[in-house]
């Protein structure tokens, strides 16, 4: 715990005056006046509907914005004529805002509805994506009930996407968290999710807060702390997702957030993933995973040319990161033409785990380990997407899941190279 | 189980003191025995103690409730056989709870075989056991103990016509220290005990143990020294086996009695037992404070013993006379109730059936600094009955249910070794524990509740205690601390509402966490720190910050 | 006149023979001291070697490039190199302090200056140890934003910004050093500021679409949506 307290003094009135929850829904908010009335109208009538006897509040965590969102979201917590549903609470549903920081940091604002979950030893906790405008009141009770009823400890979403979406999801984030930790989380970095208080305190007092932490985002690493502690997760659909800041930030950026998190994540939890040897799935409620399959014009060229432009610039900084033979395939790919190329599943795999204990050994700094990976990882995407250019949304899963299982071929292969033959 | 193998366990234990003799019939002779108190084990178990202090129970004449023994490798034919007790024993350390019993090494029973053989004529071998004199005037300078009994510490033997020493009752004669015989036989003695498995004794009258002329004869350097070899012999035979003093010394008197680490574990502290009583009545916490801050320092290995109540007198021996005139005229104006030096009620008679303030004083017996004892009985608030002789009142049989003698015995309530407690406020019809478990909000249930979270807060055995000293002196406040964990804990002596301002400016930033109920408190910033307290009500808060 | 130049001869021989009989208990001692040196600085030569291994000095200065420019130049590994380095100063130190000791007038201010050269050594080595491993870095991190913002030759901007901060680290060490300090000095402002300049003006009249993109890139983010042929990674 820092020095400096994260919770101002007006926060701890607030929360004196909230008392004891049982349920705590947080929103971390920048500038959002215009998106997220209908995200807090569905949270209380997803709150109002299934727990209707519960002491629940809604907490906003505001990163300085100047557009007046706290305000929007406290008058339309206090507006009771307002609600469209036919609601009725047995209880006061509270609603408090506190403004964390004069500048957006998701771990910040993390931080704060963890902490306020651990003071409130609220029993079940979700965080909401301020810009969720489709969510509706069954995808907020959904995420809570599992945790509030059926005690689990983490509950992770699942969204409909264009089978093109995420593929940093699909073809590395999903399939190495499910072959190291063994469980089949579709979206371990996911900005809507739902905890126990329990996973809550565990991951707060746990986690390093300090300054140089602040500017990343630690949802997967809570993702991570769930699967390696032995909490009980499960995973439901929420249907579509609106389009959400995150998701424009650019790639190196986006890689580090994941990428860079996950594999410095393994350090710390070896014990627990170096043990795992298949994969289990989790209890979803919902589809496992729908895919839209409309056509999308995409430049995949420029794939191409990024990603051998990068293994020929990049050799000498490669060839301190992965081992001659992965290098030399890359470097036979990348003099391949576009009809001949072809990242399979294998040369990704090892290329990932290689860059993994590389990392885990920091043969230079971690930070140019994880900007390496970017132009390799544009070459992965070039193949996913020719390979499923007309893939019905079966076939794509089908592809996803054998390349997650060539993860778990692998996985002895990471715990040679992890163990040091370097 | 770790929990077992812990070498400092008796730091942060909560004891129970039982008499077998007092707590369940299972044979229905009219007395307590092992095989009774082994089925209430669960009881003690729930209850969430985690070491029992058994009373004396050698075969014994019982003319001082078994510390005057006769045998010490036995078990009193009324409470079972030796294998009763192992099988007994057995069963606690499946539990993971830990037994502690008596060790009486000071004195013996007149009955006892050795005393026979040291009487029986002058040359003896074993003569020298026992403190004989020709006349009983050496060793004037010790004072009596029994003052209401007895009159002198020699007893004329008519048998082999000299006198023996008795610091205790006249049928208790003292064994003598100086005989290595003695001491090679007492630690034979407690070997057969240790290598039974029982983890720890509570050795009664030590201060006693030598005697020299022109002393006090309590406390000598000799002493120490038969019990550090008693200690050393224990460490390197017994790992983890702890050894508590029996000793009603002033603190600074106390002190030398854990030595450096190399005596005893554990220790009573006497005094401090009469002030908490006296602050409560005087509404003022002068008294507690003022022990407390004489109180030495002890080895880190060591533990103070605190308790509110036992088989004895509420002792008043290590108070000033005006002191103790005080608290006669305040808890024990009937003079019957008087005994020795001291006061022989129960705990809830004394506090007058006043949950709040039963309440108070075991929230303080918890959260100063020691190991808690609470006495067998005192968790459902059973009364006392000063009718009986001696310290028998507060001996009488456990109150389980308020059926047939209080489900104590099935045998005849005209031949149980004690008459039950039968007034409508105390007896055993109204105070159960039966009717209690029913209740979440018995004192029963809230006696478990608070068993548990002191147990769950190690901070309390083995933190330091630094004093608040708000300018309202009725109330006591201290902050107990370790590391970085630190709890504060505040008290309402007075029977009226209270405001208090604590100066908590070191501790400025922290949120208050209160312990029962887990809410939050307004932050500590500059300015004092407002409570406002219900009569006798105590608060304990963790300071957290986050 | 015989007996003159006999005598004149035999004091002459006499005084040689006197001069070298001080000399030699003198000689001796230096001689002493230099081969006690040559131990002493054998055995720092060991200890630092087996220290460094320990420290894994060599991987260390395998980051900071300095391992692959040693290699380049046909010099064995830096554990040796500073190794055998510390040893000759060592030894060259006892010799110095031998020669001092022969009480030869001039000798002791070359000794003295000798010793007080050392520290400035030793902080120029430092200078440019880490000197290297900055450039290093910076090289490193300029290549792979270069690759991944996909600009042109990514490689020439890296070895360009190496080369760049070893010039000026260079420069701060022979100024530490004293070697040449102002010439060096000036051939650097010129140079740096050349091409400075020279960027400048390609920057300014040549690039400026390109300088154009990269502003739009850095300062307008949201204009990132618009991308709809690269669909989100997450």
């Amino acid at each position: 715990m820092a020095d400096e307290s994260i919770l101002s003094d007006d926060f701890i009135r607030q929360l004196i005056d909230v008392g004891e929850v049982d349920i705590l829904v947080g929103v971390p908010t920048h500038n959002d006046a215009k998106t997220v009335e209908p995200a807090i109208r569905a949270i209380q009538a997803g709150i109002v509907k299934t727990f209707p006897r519960e002491r629940a509040v809604i907490l906003n965590a505001d990163g300085g914005s100047n557009d007046g969102t706290p305000d929007v979201i406290m008058g339309a917590s206090i507006d009771e004529q307002h609600r469209s549903f036919n609601g009725y609470t047995l209880r006061t549903l509270h609603a408090i805002s506190t403004r964390y920081a004069n500048s957006p940091s998701n771990a910040a604002a993390l931080r704060t509805i963890l902490a306020a979950a651990e003071l409130l030893r609220a029993k079940a906790c979700s965080v909401i994506c301020p810009e969720s405008s489709n969510i509706e009141a069954e995808g907020v009770a959904n995420l809570l009930r599992p945790i509030y009823r059926d005690h689990f400890d983490f509950v992770a979403p699942i969204y409909r996407r264009h089978k093109f979406e995420g593929v940093l999801l699909t073809n590395l984030l999903y399939p190495m968290t499910r072959a190291l930790f063994g469980q089949r989380v579709r979206e371990p970095y996911a900005s809507e999710f739902a905890f126990s208080g329990r996973l809550a305190s565990q991951f707060l007092n746990r986690h390093q807060w300090n300054e140089e932490t602040k500017d990343y985002d630690p949802e997967l690493e809570l993702t991570v702390t769930a699967l390696s502690d032995g909490c009980r997760v499960c995973q439901t659909f929420l249907g579509t997702r609106s389009p959400t800041k995150r998701q424009s930030r650019d790639l190196v950026d986006a890689m580090r957030q994941t990428v860079g998190v996950l594999f410095s994540s393994l350090d710390g939890t070896f014990s627990v993933w170096s043990a795992k040897t298949a994969s289990q799935p989790v209890p979803t409620n919902g589809p496992e995973f729908e895919l839209s399959v409309d056509p999308l014009r995409i430049n995949r060229k420029q794939l191409k040319e990024m990603f051998s432009a990068g293994v020929v610039e990049l050799e000498s900084v490669l060839r301190s990161i992965v081992s001659s033979a992965t290098l030399s395939e890359l470097q036979q790919l990348a003099r391949a033409d576009e009809d001949n190329f072809r990242f399979h599943p294998e040369l990704w795999v090892k290329t990932v785990y290689e860059f993994a204990a590389s990392y885990h050994k920091a043969v230079m700094s971690r930070d140019h380990i994880v900007q390496a990976l970017v132009p390799l990882y544009r070459g992965r995407m070039f193949t996913f997407l020719v390979e499923n250019r007309t893939a019905s949304a079966a076939e794509v899963g089908n592809n996803i899941e054998s390349l997650c299982l060539e993860f778990e071929r692998l996985k002895p292969y990471l715990l040679e190279l992890w163990n040091g033959r370097k | 189980m770790p929990e077992m193998q812990d070498a400092l366990w008796y730091k942060n234990a909560v004891f129970y003191q039982v008499h077998v003799r007092a707590f369940y019939d299972s044979n229905g002779d009219g007395v307590g025995d092992f095989q009774g108190l082994a089925q209430k084990l669960d009881y003690l178990r729930d209850l969430g103690i985690n070491a029992i202090w058994l009373m004396p129970f050698f075969p014994s004449p019982l003319r001082d409730d078994g510390y005057d023994i006769a045998d010490y490798r036995s078990v009193h034919p009324l409470y079972g056989t030796l294998e009763d007790f192992k099988s007994f024993l057995a069963a606690a350390h499946e539990r993971q709870l830990r037994v502690v019993m008596e060790m009486v090494l000071n004195h013996t029973s007149d009955q006892h075989a050795w005393f026979q053989e040291s009487r029986s004529s002058r040359d003896n071998p074993r003569r020298n056991w026992y403190v004989w004199s020709e006349t009983d005037t050496p060793y004037r300078s010790a004072r009596i103990i029994f003052i209401d009994t007895e009159m002198s510490n020699w007893a004329w033997d008519p048998i082999s016509k000299e006198h023996y020493w008795h610091r205790f009752f006249s049928h208790q004669p003292d064994l003598n220290y100086d005989n290595p015989a003695v001491r090679e036989e007492m630690w034979d003695v407690m070997k057969f005990w240790l290598d039974m498995g029982v983890d720890g004794f509570r050795l009664d009258a030590v201060p006693y143990l030598i005697e020299r002329e022109g002393t006090s004869c309590e406390n000598l350097p000799e002493t120490h020294i038969v019990i550090k070899e008693l200690r050393a012999k224990l460490d390197s035979e017994y790992p983890g086996r702890m050894l508590l003093a029996e000793a009603n010394q002033w603190p600074a008197d106390l002190r030398p009695y854990f030595g450096t680490g190399d005596e005893f574990h554990m220790a009573f502290h006497f005094p401090l037992m009469p002030r908490m009583f006296m602050g409560l009545k005087l509404e003022d916490r002068k008294p507690i404070i003022e022990i407390l801050s004489q109180t030495p320092e002890i080895p880190a290995s060591c533990q103070w013993a605190l308790f509110l109540r036992n088989h004895d007198e509420l002792t008043l021996e290590m108070v000033t006379d005006m002191e103790r005139d005080y608290m006669y005229d305040s808890y024990a104006r009937d003079k019957t109730m008087r005994l020795n030096l001291g006061i022989r009620r129960r705990l809830a008679p004394l506090l007058e059936h006043d949950r709040r303030r039963i309440e108070l004083m075991n929230g303080m017996l918890m959260s100063l600094p020691g190991t808690p004892i609470i006495y067998y009985g005192d968790e459902i608030g059973m009364g006392d009955n000063v009718n009986l002789g001696d310290r028998n009142g507060v001996r009488t049989p456990m109150q389980w249910n308020g059926g047939w003698n209080g489900g104590f015995s099935n045998a005849d309530p005209e031949s149980l070794y004690s008459p039950l407690i039968q007034n409508p406020v105390y007896g055993y019809q109204a105070v159960n524990v039966l009717s209690q478990r029913r209740s979440e909000h018995s004192l029963l249930s809230w006696m478990q509740h608070m068993i548990n979270l002191r147990r769950s807060t190690p901070l309390f055995g083995s933190g330091s205690i630094e004093f608040l000293y708000p300018k309202n002196h009725r109330v006591l406040a201290y902050v107990r601390q370790q590391g970085d964990q630190a709890i504060l804990v505040v008290n309402n002596l007075s029977s009226s509402a209270q405001a208090v301002e604590l100066d908590l400016r070191r501790y400025k930033g922290k949120i208050l966490i209160e312990m029962f109920g887990g809410n939050l408190f307004p932050r500590i910033g500059d300015m004092p720190y407002l409570l406002t307290m219900g009569p006798y009500q105590f608060y304990w808060f963790k300071l957290r910050r986050i | 006149m015989r007996d003159i130049i006999v005598g004149e001869l035999t004091q002459a021989a006499q005084e040689i023979f006197r001069g070298f009989a001080h000399l030699l208990p003198r000689l001796i001692v230096m001689l002493v001291i230099v081969f006690v040196g040559w131990l002493i600085a054998y055995v720092i030569r060991a200890i630092l070697r087996s220290i460094l291994q320990f420290a894994k000095f060599d991987r260390l200065s395998e980051r900071a490039g300095a391992s692959q420019l040693l290699t380049h130049a046909a010099l064995p590994t830096p554990t040796e190199l500073v190794s055998r380095f510390v040893f000759w100063i060592a030894w060259i130190g006892f010799i110095m302090l031998g020669i001092s000791v022969l009480g030869i007038g001039g000798l002791q201010e070359h000794v003295e200056r000798f010793f007080f050269f050392l520290p400035r050594l030793f902080v120029a080595l430092l200078i440019l140890f880490f000197g290297l491993l900055v450039a290093s870095f910076f090289a490193r991190a300029i290549l792979l934003a270069s690759v991944n913002a996909n600009f042109p030759s990514p490689r020439l901007l890296s070895i360009s910004a190496r080369t760049i901060i070893i010039i000026f680290v260079l420069s701060m060490v022979f100024e530490e050093l004293g070697v040449a300090d102002q010439t060096v000095i000036l051939a650097f402002g010129i140079a740096f500021g050349a091409v400075m300049l020279g960027l400048a003006i390609a920057f300014g009249f040549g690039g400026k679409d390109l300088a154009q993109r990269f502003l739009e890139n850095r300062f307008l983010r949201e204009r990132r949506m618009e991308k709809e042929d690269e669909p989100s990674p997450l």
